[in-house]
């Protein structure tokens, strides 16, 4: 199951749901209370902070039962949860940005760690130049440490997959961090209207918490938590390697786990949202251009329009981004004979955007020629509106007959 | 059943009170041979060269030689008194004893023909009362080694530090003290590097332990302790640390939680820079110090480098303005000064957030013969060079080993190389910074006493 629509699932019994009008921040800090987890640890950053905020509130207010740790900065909240995690607590953070940058030591060995924390972030662009806007830059740089990322589209989106991720992360096949992307200004300050799942019901999904089977700082089962492994001397890298093909067993582990509770998600709640590829309109489509996060919506709209002016142009949305979905990719690309990839963030090193390099190595897979482009837009917080998305329809519809341009497109360089 | 028993007592001497005027001789050959031949004395009092007095007499050792030379099972140590006590039937009269001993404290007795040695009187000597200078004592001494004997040694038997190291030691008193239910961290440096945390799969230490990142021992601490009071387990939580991750890069996370008043023992083992990556500069470097990253040269334009030019960070004082709920410094060189210290931590740490500085020389790093160790940190503590006290917020600052007559700190200094190259000027201003420092914890155990 890779691709989704919006409509309820049949056989789906949409339980009792409370209906409420909450921004992005607030919706993470609901669907985080309603996951239950022992020990939260937060540092504000913008445009992050009123997340930590309603989480801290909840708390205050009795409605979410767990340890706060008001650290002194985003380094010592991921380490603080590595120790609640190693002594079996369910735990929650959020950060973006300088603070991602900052946590990146801990960062990285979570993941090695196996310890299932979750954390979204509220993505910033990167400093410098100086911003405190919008933009992937900061989840875009850690994509290679072995955290699962998800990106949302909605505010409704950030509350369920906040929920599920806690699921994913501890599911015995998959036992890896996850970040819950959601854009910094455009989810995070959002309002949307969202169902707010009950908690019976949430408890009966998530099942029995166990998150420390695997590794422990437990004096009832006393065990030396990553000591050194061997490399050039000694008993050689062995350990190490086993280590690291497990993490990346791991990551390959946690496509069909996204798409398994997914779909457990649209069976209880009736939301079915695409857990790593989503297809709009992409049937007869001849070309399509490839969207993440929150400017799917305004790229959807854009397509409707160009539908209705008889472009053959479809969308195709990743929501997993970390791991790459290379498989379900591949099915999706096969339909068509070119893509225009819209980031919102930078690949410094082959000037494009991080999305569309990982896309070109999807299509050398497919084994034919797909002409392709990359447009780079939405940093530091600049809209992409509808017809900036017109012009990546325009743009990516000459593929077809010309020959594909060599430079990105900046969708916003004349805003 | 204790393993090495109570506590063991001997008999000490105090030259400064002794006159030689022999009457604890005559006490003892009264009680043991029925004369006053004080040449039949078990306890003798000789000439010293400095035209004091000397003892000779039985110091019952831990390790008695007299016991090991004994070819026929004559000498043996009674586990429960400590006493080495001689047995008539088996001694063959061969003297080896006697010359085994480095304390001259059994000799052949003329008037027997066997030797003889000092059994205490089984435990009321009575050379004691009989010394009218009050130059004799019956004491209890090494009452922790006896008590920690009886405890587990939650370290495995194999951990490699350095020749002449007493951070194992240190280690593992320090979890003996603390016990099995213990959860300990143990951040990159010297004590993950002897083995505590292990290679390969294997470890070194019996309670859970880990590596935590040079950066964050205190915050990954905090949030283990958390989480067993969440669930309602008593588990500690235990730090051994260098002064490298404690003073530098991991600052923020050991302030932090002590800010937060984390519950945790967090002791740091202070060998004044990063000695397990090959003795390079940390802020708790004394000033002058030569380290890999300060050495000595000759500098350019007529300036040469002459090793630290920084003094060393106070860790500890930095500790006490966080008002944690105890705070103290300590040394290898006391080691009962050291558990009274470690029993009061780990008392607050049940608390709140309880910080333990040891202060640890480094026989490899600070380049001084591996059989110093606790010369040099008895030198650091007698010239003042090092204070020991210890805090808590309600009886604020306290010395508890006052030097009001230090040594000058050339005698520290003098005692390893690493300060070989002091320049007169160098050597005058560490000095005046022990007087300076001395003078500061001074006004704060004034002030926070009031």
């Amino acid at each position: 199951m890779t691709t989704a629509t919006l409509e309820k699932s049949p056989q789906a019994k949409p339980a009792k749901q409370k209906v409420m009008l909450v921004e992005g921040n607030e919706a993470a800090a609901l669907g985080v209370a309603l996951a239950r987890p022992d020990m939260v640890a937060v540092y504000p950053i913008t445009p992050q902070s009123s997340l930590v905020e309603h989480v801290a509130k909840l708390i205050a207010d009795g409605r979410m039962d767990a340890d706060i740790v008001d650290a002194e900065g985003e380094h010592s909240v991921l380490s603080v949860l590595q120790g609640g995690a190693l002594a079996g607590a369910r735990t929650y953070t959020a950060t973006c940005g300088p603070g991602l940058a900052f946590m990146f030591e801990p960062y990285f060995r979570t993941s090695g760690m196996r310890l299932p924390i979750v954390m979204s972030i509220v993505t910033r662009d990167g400093i410098t130049p100086q911003s405190v806007w919008g933009g992937h830059q900061d989840a875009m740089t850690v994509r290679e440490v072995g955290w699962v990322q998800v990106y949302c589209e909605t505010v409704q989106e950030v509350l369920d997959t906040t929920i599920m991720a806690f699921k994913i992360a501890e599911h015995h096949d998959v036992m890896l961090p996850v970040n819950v992307c959601l854009d910094g200004n455009y989810l995070s300050y959002g309002t949307s209207r969202v169902e707010l799942p009950e908690q019976a019901e949430v408890d009966a999904f998530m099942g029995v918490k166990d998150v420390n089977w695997h590794v422990a700082l437990d004096p009832l089962r006393p065990m030396a938590v990553d000591p050194l492994t061997g490399g050039s001397s000694g008993r050689g890298p062995s350990t190490f390697v086993r280590y690291r093909k497990g993490q990346c067993r791991g990551m390959q582990n946690s496509l069909r786990v996204i798409e398994d509770i997914h779909e457990e998600w649209a069976q209880r709640f009736g939301r079915r949202f695409a857990p790593l590829v989503e297809e709009y309109r992409l049937e007869g489509a001849d070309y399509a251009i490839m969207t993440l996060g929150s400017m799917t919506g305004a790229a959807k709209d854009a397509i409707d329009e160009a539908r209705d002016a008889g472009r053959r142009v479809g969308l195709i949305k990743i929501k997993t981004f970390s791991p790459f979905p290379v498989d379900a990719l591949m099915k999706s690309l096969d339909k068509v004979q070119a893509v225009g990839v819209v980031d919102r963030s930078v690949g410094f090193r082959w000037n494009c955007g991080p999305m569309y390099q990982e896309t070109m190595g999807v299509l050398y897979k497919l084994g034919r020629h797909v002409p392709s482009m990359s447009f780079i837009g939405g940093l530091a917080g600049a809209d992409i509106t509808v017809g900036h998305f017109h012009r990546v329809i325009e743009a990516t519809e000459k593929l077809l007959s010309n020959p594909a341009p060599t430079e990105p497109v900046w969708l916003n360089e004349k805003d | 059943m204790a393993m090495f028993g109570g506590a063991y007592n001997t008999i000490a001497f105090d030259a400064a009170q002794c006159d030689g005027c022999g009457d604890c001789m005559t006490a003892c050959a009264t009680v043991k041979t029925g004369t006053v031949d004080k040449t039949r004395s078990r306890i003798q009092i000789v000439d010293s060269a400095d035209d004091g007095f000397e003892l000779a007499l039985c110091r019952q050792c831990g390790d008695p030689k007299c016991v090991t030379v004994c070819p026929a099972g004559a000498l043996t140590k009674d586990g429960a008194s400590g006493v080495i006590d001689w047995n008539a039937a088996k001694c063959v009269d061969c003297l080896l004893c006697t010359v085994g001993c480095a304390y001259a404290g059994i000799a052949l007795d003329a008037g027997s023909g066997h030797v003889a040695k000092c059994d205490t009187c089984d435990g009321a000597p009575a050379c004691v009362p009989a010394c009218p200078h009050g130059a004799l004592k019956y004491i209890t001494t090494s009452r922790i080694y006896n008590e920690v004997g009886d405890w587990e040694d939650l370290f495995a038997p194999g951990l490699a530090g350095c020749q002449g190291c007493n951070t194992e030691l240190l280690m593992r008193h320090t979890l003996r003290r603390v016990g099995p239910d213990t959860v300990l961290a143990t951040p990159p440096g010297c004590v993950p590097g002897m083995g505590s945390v292990g290679f390969n799969g294997t470890t070194g230490t019996k309670v859970p332990v880990f590596h935590p990142l040079l950066t964050n021992t205190a915050a990954m601490l905090a949030g283990i302790k958390r989480q067993y009071k969440r669930v309602g387990r008593e588990v500690n939580a235990l730090a051994i640390a260098g002064d490298g991750g404690a003073s530098d890069v991991g600052f923020q996370s050991l302030s932090g939680a002590a800010e937060r008043n984390e519950q945790m023992l967090f002791m740091v083992v202070d060998n004044e820079g990063y000695m397990n990556t090959g003795m390079q500069r940390s802020s708790c470097t004394p000033y002058g110090a030569w380290t890999s990253t300060t050495p000595v040269g000759q500098g350019s334009g007529g300036m040469p480098s002459q090793g630290k030019t920084q003094d060393a960070k106070n860790l500890p004082l930095i500790m006490v303005n966080h008002r944690c709920e105890y705070v103290a410094t300590a040394s290898t060189a006391y080691m009962e000064d050291l558990y009274d210290k470690l029993d009061r931590a780990l008392e607050a740490s049940k608390r709140g957030f309880a910080y333990l500085h040891v202060y640890s020389p480094c026989t490899t790093g600070w380049r001084f013969p591996t059989n110093q160790n606790m010369e040099v940190a008895r030198k650091a503590v007698e010239t003042n060079f090092v204070m020991l006290w210890e805090y808590n917020p309600r009886d604020g600052l306290q010395f508890t080993r006052p030097v009001d007559d230090p040594l000058p700190v050339t005698d520290y200094l003098k005692a390893m190389g690493r300060f070989r190259h002091l320049s007169p000027d160098q050597i005058s201003h560490i000095q005046s910074k022990v007087v300076e420092n001395l003078a500061f914890v001074k006004q704060m155990a004034h002030r926070q006493s009031a």
